[in-house]
């Protein structure tokens, strides 16, 4: 993976881009196997048809019914007492990204009958016809419904929660599959994506909350992508309903306090942003 | 005392008794959903006799919210109330309809949210018990504020303590600190009112209770993606929120309702059973479901075209636990579930985009055909989240049927306005 340059890259506006974040976690996985957590990679590459004919289970729309009942339930990642992290990231550089790589940080799921394993998931996906519109629908697909047998995402906000069936486990699903079932997934229903990796990891409660500081970070300009991607359809709360100058307007000054407030929390926002990663480059 | 008090005192003892007698008569059926369902109407009775208790024994009690962290005035033994429930239980008892129309003759005008026009009416007439300090709930939307300033001017609720928690706009982790900051000042005014105090280690067991139920309520949400839909519009989804948020908040008993709901649950979805014979059509119900005419209108659905409610927002369970190994963190977590997590307020309040993400997952994980929008009236905000609802429905290729009606009041848009409208709108998108 090659360093990217700067934050910004092509026309995306200043402080929108995923670039930085890509280096941090790749920096974070080499930390990580230099602390000694054990690492395995594997290399899923090729055309989405092609990677789901290795796999042990079905992938694809209906392949699964979205349920895992307690009892038939192997392993569970990313319980809110392990602690969990969904991270996704996009690149229009899709040279920063490895294709097809799947890095498993930790214990595997075959070796964890009955465990509920800390779980952080990061999806990097590269494509230079990316644009802030395919933002939502990238970061929506990291929640495969019922797309891949005998694994269920739970409903939780801001967390990804999942169950590994018995059945499947049974026949061999293991991150290697599950990485390659993300890989084929997102290849297949956005075609735009060049090159994609995927990063598990599964060592620890801490580990996981240093990705959070990673996604806590990209969330912002996560957000703000949302934001503009709503705009362009014409959609944009912010906007003035009242038609009329504002000079004339009997809430302009609401709406300057409104403004004054807003730019107040965004600097207060990134001035902690940038002394928690200063706080962290230190230690 | 004053009569207007033997009044909300009468109603509460009457409300004990017949909701006991739903529950006896619940219990003598066969069918165990019935028998788990009708255990509601239990709790219903026996916290109206929490109050009962508490007003013969001449003991403090207040009014609070759902969304005003209930952990608290259970942790601290204070028995509690929620005035804003009052249109909502009100459904069960005939004259809902004059009710409403009194709401006019007070003056209230018909384009204030019925269920606030209620509420006003139910202190104005003094339906409720009076209680020693009022938690106040001036958010979501800007009726609530003024349900407030109209107690404050009631003859017999006007001087009663209050205090309400001020909520901040945005769903962030500034936010979070603010409203946990006003928990402790709502819990520091309690204190001052009634005398109790609250410990900490007793909050935690609460939270932790509470916690027990909200897993399990997530349990049983993803039981209810299983075609067929285990369960329709009569039980489940509201009757959750009503025991985790309302009458067994961190009980030991509402935790065992719970287990017994998702045991019954997972049986049924093991044996494939649905709600309906044959489920044709998987409805998101985008508002609180009809109220006023719930029982009329909601088999009429499920008979005539197998539509089944899987979802409603009062079901939605975007709830995630309390980490309870540090003080400051509980006080965030009952801060975080209050502020966005709770139905209604995590809909209307703040920016749009966060519910947006629940309507795709909830399409997503329920396999929803279609998603009803009913545009309660009260709901204004629907009318500004209404295009970008709509629009995110577009692109996941699901259809969105917009009614606009009352959810109280089936004089509104009638019932059989709604059916027809229902029914075209099934036929238009070929599945009626």
């Amino acid at each position: 993976m090659s360093e990217p340059a700067s934050r910004d890259v092509d026309d995306a506006p200043p402080g929108q881009s995923f670039d930085l974040h890509i280096a941090e976690v790749a920096r974070l996985v080499e930390e990580l196997g230099a602390a000694g957590r054990p690492t395995r990679v594997w290399h899923a590459r090729g055309e989405a048809d092609a990677l789901l004919e290795k796999l042990p289970m079905r992938v694809g729309p209906g392949a699964h019914s979205g349920l895992i009942l307690r009892k038939d339930v192997f392993a569970e990642l990313g319980s809110p007492d392990a602690g969990s992290c969904p991270l996704l990231l996009w690149t229009r550089r899709s040279e920063l990204i490895e294709d097809g790589r799947i890095t498993l940080v930790g214990p595997g799921l075959q070796e964890s009958e009955g465990a509920s394993l800390p779980f952080g998931q990061v999806v990097m996906v590269g494509g230079e016809a990316l644009d802030k519109g395919d933002q939502s629908a990238l970061e929506l697909k990291q929640f495969v419904a019922n797309q891949i047998e005998g694994y269920m995402i739970r409903r939780a906000p801001g967390r990804l929660w999942s169950r590994v069936g018995r059945e499947i486990a049974g026949k061999g699903f293991d991150f290697e599959a599950l990485g390659a079932a993300l890989i084929a997934i997102f290849k297949g229903e956005l075609p735009k994506i060049r090159t994609m990796q995927v990063l598990f990891v599964t060592s620890g409660r801490e580990d996981v909350e240093r990705l959070g500081e990673i996604a806590e970070e990209a969330s912002l300009i996560g957000a703000e992508l949302a934001k503009e991607a709503w705009r362009a359809k014409g959609f944009d709360p912010a906007a003035c309903s009242v038609s009329h100058d504002c000079g004339s307007c009997s809430e302009q000054q609401d709406c300057d306090d409104i403004r004054e407030v807003v730019l107040l929390r965004r600097q207060a926002k990134r001035a902690a942003q940038s002394a928690k990663k200063a706080k962290r480059a230190e230690g | 005392m004053t009569t207007e008090e033997h009044r909300g005192i009468r109603s509460y003892k009457e409300d004990r008794e017949r909701y006991a007698g739903f529950y006896a008569l619940s219990q003598q059926s066969e069918n165990p959903e019935i028998r788990v369902a009708g255990r509601l109407a239990k709790f219903v009775s026996e916290a109206r006799d929490t109050i009962l208790t508490a007003h013969e024994e001449g003991r403090p009690f207040v009014n609070n919210n759902y969304c005003t962290a209930p952990e608290i005035t259970e942790a601290m033994d204070i028995p509690w109330l929620m005035l804003y429930e009052a249109p909502f239980m009100a459904v069960s008892v005939e004259g809902l309809s004059d009710q409403i129309d009194e709401t006019g003759a007070m003056g209230l005008g018909t384009d204030l949210c019925t269920a606030i026009r209620s509420s006003i009416y139910y202190v104005e007439k003094d339906l409720v018990p009076v209680p020693s300090a009022v938690i106040g709930f001036i958010f979501p939307c800007d009726g609530m504020p003024m349900l407030h300033q109209v107690i404050k001017h009631s003859k017999t609720w006007g001087h009663i303590p209050m205090f309400c928690p001020d909520p901040p706009y945005f769903n962030d982790d500034r936010s979070i600190d603010y409203f946990a900051n006003e928990l402790k000042k709502m819990t520091a005014f309690l204190e001052k009112e009634t005398g109790a105090k609250l410990d900490m280690d007793r909050l935690r067991e609460v939270v932790e209770e509470s916690d027990r139920q909200y897993l399990l309520w997530q349990e049983y949400n993803e039981l209810r993606r299983a075609v067929p839909c285990p369960h329709g519009y009569g039980l489940g989804g509201p009757m959750c929120f009503a025991v985790s948020q309302m009458f067994k908040v961190g009980h030991k008993d509402g935790t065992e309702w719970f287990q017994n709901l998702v045991d019954l649950t997972e049986e049924k979805v093991e044996k494939g059973i649905g709600a309906v014979e044959k489920e044709k059509i998987r409805l998101f119900w985008f508002d609180i479901m009809p109220s006023g005419f719930i029982f009329e209108f909601m088999p009429w659905l499920e008979e005539e075209f197998g539509a089944v409610v899987v979802m409603d927002m009062f079901g939605n369970h975007p709830y995630t636990t309390i980490d309870t190994s540090d003080e400051q963190e509980i006080w965030r977590g009952l801060a975080k579930r209050g502020l966005f997590d709770t139905p209604m307020v995590r809909q209307a309040m703040g920016p749009a985009e966060g519910f947006v993400d629940d309507l795709v997952r909830i399409v997503k994980d329920y396999q929803i055909d279609v998603v009803v929008w009913p545009g309660h009236m009260g709901h204004k905000e629907t009318q500004g989240t209404f295009g970008i609802m709509r629009e995110a429905c577009r692109e996941l290729g699901v259809p969105f049927m917009d009614i606009r009606m009352d959810i109280f009041d089936r004089r509104y848009t009638t019932p059989d306005q709604i059916k027809d409208k229902f029914a075209r709108f099934f036929a238009g998108i070929g599945v009626g």
